[in-house]
């Protein structure tokens, strides 16, 4: 694949962006705040079809739609409904916002819990359709730059609807979302950071022309394009392996990514006041999510070289 | 689906052509041959591999067919050294720049003359060529050049002294830069020449790497009479003639150092299967598998990477910043890959061993390649300026202020 977007694929982004750009802003009550779901922006971008883009378009352009939802300060929930549940269960509709979450962590605080009408569960084998009664869920402080809820009481698995044999599937495209989401992410807080290291000066000259934090912007900036390509790809040839490599490219990166690009918005990067945490917390959030870099690795590993015997690289 | 995979499909005709081709005329036995070979031996089966594989044409597919090349399209090139790379085929290293720079070169700025003489002859398989860019004072800053050139009539007299030319000892010409204008600024005093090293005053020096072999000569100039025909280009215009020379190459030679990383993978995987004294192997090893992970996602973020590099080409674009952000990647990642094989290798991999002349640069011999890794972070422009390239050009971070 290359990544030349077609007409309609660009008309979508274009759409996307413009819808954002009305709405990037914080209200000044948030501004301090770790995460802010909009849930008039999340009827917007479901009213007007950006999160059926799967099923209209494919899942190239729903991952596009997630990436581009991603770089928003606003915390909005694409993935899950735009990405994951259309690709995971391809014959039936869910209702959204949609939450993720393996069967092994329901009594544990969920990304999106508060916002969702439908938790997809991870069963392993199976996969399990649960639909979520906001009264049952409890919200959970965090600073991980989503909104993250609880159940009061662990739901009964047995409850929801379950999809023989839909787990692998499941965990395919929640890779491929995460990976998305941590790209578009990392493209948010470096452009932020270009432009706050083009306009902060020091000793007279920008910050941004000092080649010690040129070249590391460089490497991060590389590394975040890099997953980006990675994540689309795995959109677009909807192969688990795929899906594998990108999630696990996006883990890769993640440690200097976010120390640098700390390090160089200087005091404000490590204050509220300054935007930035609402995307490196929610790529923390994201990492955590998929396992960790040692476990995404391992897993990798695991199903590369079974045995010792039969891998063939 | 994308335009590049579609027209690459299209060709798979030309791709099963290929293949078969390959199966068919690459000796079995060229590794066990090439492995500790004499250079001689080396040269000559270099020779042998160039004159074969311009019987199909696919050794110079790029050049036009007027000049005798495949006259191939550009994904029809792709599609080739996608199959060389995955053959394991040689690589015609020693052809490098009479198949690449030169072409890009003359094709461009030369003269009908200039063409008649050299393009030929070099398809024959006759003219190794090598490049006198570097100095010991100008590597990546090249405008800072001090070779001299003075004009003396109807030729050039050139003194000074060029650095790490890649297998000027077996080259006949030598695409070289020297400063014609010293009172001009940097990069508007510098000519363009053809230099025939057998002109008197020419001597070469090899320069011995630390990974024991010569492949890099120094060449030392003094009072060499160049003939004004042999100016390639406008006198004191060398600068722009040489970015046609450094941007002629499209993203093909990286696209066949990226295929033939995904295919030196496997040695990487049947190294670390390989029982250690202990009994262990390598592979059972977390840390191991982990750092293994790490090389072979990386390797895939590298095609992407220079997937849409051709891509852009494809669609007729500039290269803008794609060609540095690629050979940073790929370098770092060679680097992290052989390194890996050293590791996995363990005491063994200390060990001097016979090199494979013309391979990959993921040979198994891991020692060498990692060292020869670190070449790959140097040459071509360092890391370092490639990554001022992208700040600058790619990001627009603010310019570093020029020295006074």
């Amino acid at each position: 694949m290359d990544f030349h977007l077609s007409e309609d694929q660009q008309a979508l982004v274009d759409a996307v962006q413009a819808i954002l750009r009305d709405h990037a802003d914080l209200p000044q009550a948030e501004r301090l705040s770790y995460a802010w779901h909009d849930p008039a922006l999340q009827a917007l971008l479901a009213e007007n079809g950006f999160l059926d883009a799967a099923r209209s378009m494919g899942p190239l352009e729903a991952a596009l739609v997630a990436f581009e939802t991603a770089r928003s300060l606003r915390s909005i929930e694409a993935m899950g409904s735009g990405l994951v549940a259309p690709m995971a269960l391809p014959d039936r509709m869910v209702e959204g916002p949609v939450a993720l979450a393996a069967e092994r962590d329901l009594g544990r605080a969920i990304r999106n819990l508060t916002v969702a009408r439908t938790l997809l569960v991870d069963c392993g084998e199976d996969s399990i359709v649960l639909p979520v009664d906001p009264g049952a869920v409890e919200q959970v402080a965090s600073i991980l730059g989503y909104p993250y809820g609880r159940f009061a009481r662990a739901p009964d698995p047995a409850s929801g609807q379950r999809i023989a044999g839909g787990g692998a599937l499941l965990r395919q495209w929640w890779r491929t979302g995460i990976a998305t989401e941590i790209a578009g992410a990392a493209r948010a807080a470096i452009d932020f950071t270009i432009d706050h290291v083009t306009q902060r000066q020091v000793f007279g000259r920008a910050v941004g022309s000092f080649q010690a934090v040129q070249h590391r912007l460089v490497q991060r900036h590389g590394h975040a394009r890099s997953t980006c390509y990675l994540a689309m790809r795995a959109a677009w040839s909807a192969r688990a392996g795929d899906a594998d490599i990108a999630v696990c490219h996006a883990l890769l990166g993640i440690q200097p990514l976010l120390f640098d690009l700390h390090q160089f918005n200087g005091g404000m990067g490590v204050t509220t006041e300054h935007s930035l945490h609402f995307w490196t917390y929610r790529i923390r959030a994201l990492q955590a999510e998929a396992g960790g870099l040692a476990g995404a690795a391992l897993d990798i590993a695991d199903r590369r070289w079974p045995a010792v015997e039969g891998a063939n690289g | 689906m994308s335009t590049i995979l579609a027209e690459l499909q299209a060709l798979d005709p030309f791709r099963a052509e290929v293949r078969d081709w390959l199966a068919r005329n690459l000796p079995a036995d060229w590794r066990a041959r090439m492995t500790g070979a004499a250079e001689e031996d080396h040269v000559a089966f270099q020779k042998f591999w160039f004159r074969k594989l311009m019987e199909p044409g696919y050794a110079a597919p790029h050049w036009p067919r007027e000049w005798g090349g495949g006259g191939l399209s550009f994904a029809e090139q792709i599609v080739l050294y996608e199959e060389i790379a995955r053959a394991g085929a040689p690589r015609l290293i020693l052809y490098f720049i009479a198949l690449h720079h030169v072409p890009g070169t003359l094709l461009h700025w030369g003269t009908e003359e200039q063409r008649r003489r050299h393009l030929p002859a070099i398809l024959a398989g006759d003219e190794i060529w090598c490049q006198g860019f570097s100095e010991p004072g100008a590597g990546s800053d090249l405008a800072s050049l001090r070779t001299r050139a003075e004009r003396r009539g109807d030729h050039f007299v050139v003194n000074g002294q060029k650095t790490w030319s890649s297998n000027a000892h077996l080259a006949r010409y030598c695409l070289l830069l020297a400063r014609t204008d010293p009172a001009a600024a940097k990069t508007k005093g510098i000519s363009y020449f053809i230099l025939d090293l057998r002109t008197p005053g020419v001597s070469l020096r090899p320069i011995r790497q630390m990974t024991g072999a010569s492949h890099f000569n120094e060449i030392f100039l003094d009072d060499v009479v160049i003939p004004a025909e042999n100016l390639i280009g406008p006198e004191h215009g060398g600068w722009a003639v040489a970015q046609s020379t450094l941007s002629s190459e499209r993203g093909l030679s990286v696209l066949e150092l990226a295929e033939r990383m995904r295919e030196g993978f496997k040695l990487l995987t049947a190294a670390a299967r390989a029982p250690s004294p202990a009994g262990r192997m390598p592979i059972e090893d977390d840390e191991i598998r982990r750092r293994m992970v790490d090389v072979r996602l990386r390797i895939e973020a590298l095609r992407l990477l220079v997937n849409n590099q051709l891509s852009g080409v494809l669609r007729g674009e500039a290269a803008g910043v794609e060609p540095s952000i690629i050979k940073l990647y790929y370098s770092e990642l060679l680097r992290d890959f052989t390194e890996l094989g050293v590791a996995i290798g363990g005491i063994e991999a200390q060990y001097l061993e016979a090199v494979l002349m013309g391979g990959a640069n993921e040979t198994g011999y891991w020692m060498q390649d990692y060292l020869y890794s670190w070449a790959w972070t140097i040459s071509g422009g360092s890391s370092e300026i490639q990554r001022t390239i992208i700040a600058e050009r790619g990001l627009k971070l603010p310019r570093e202020p020029r020295a006074a």
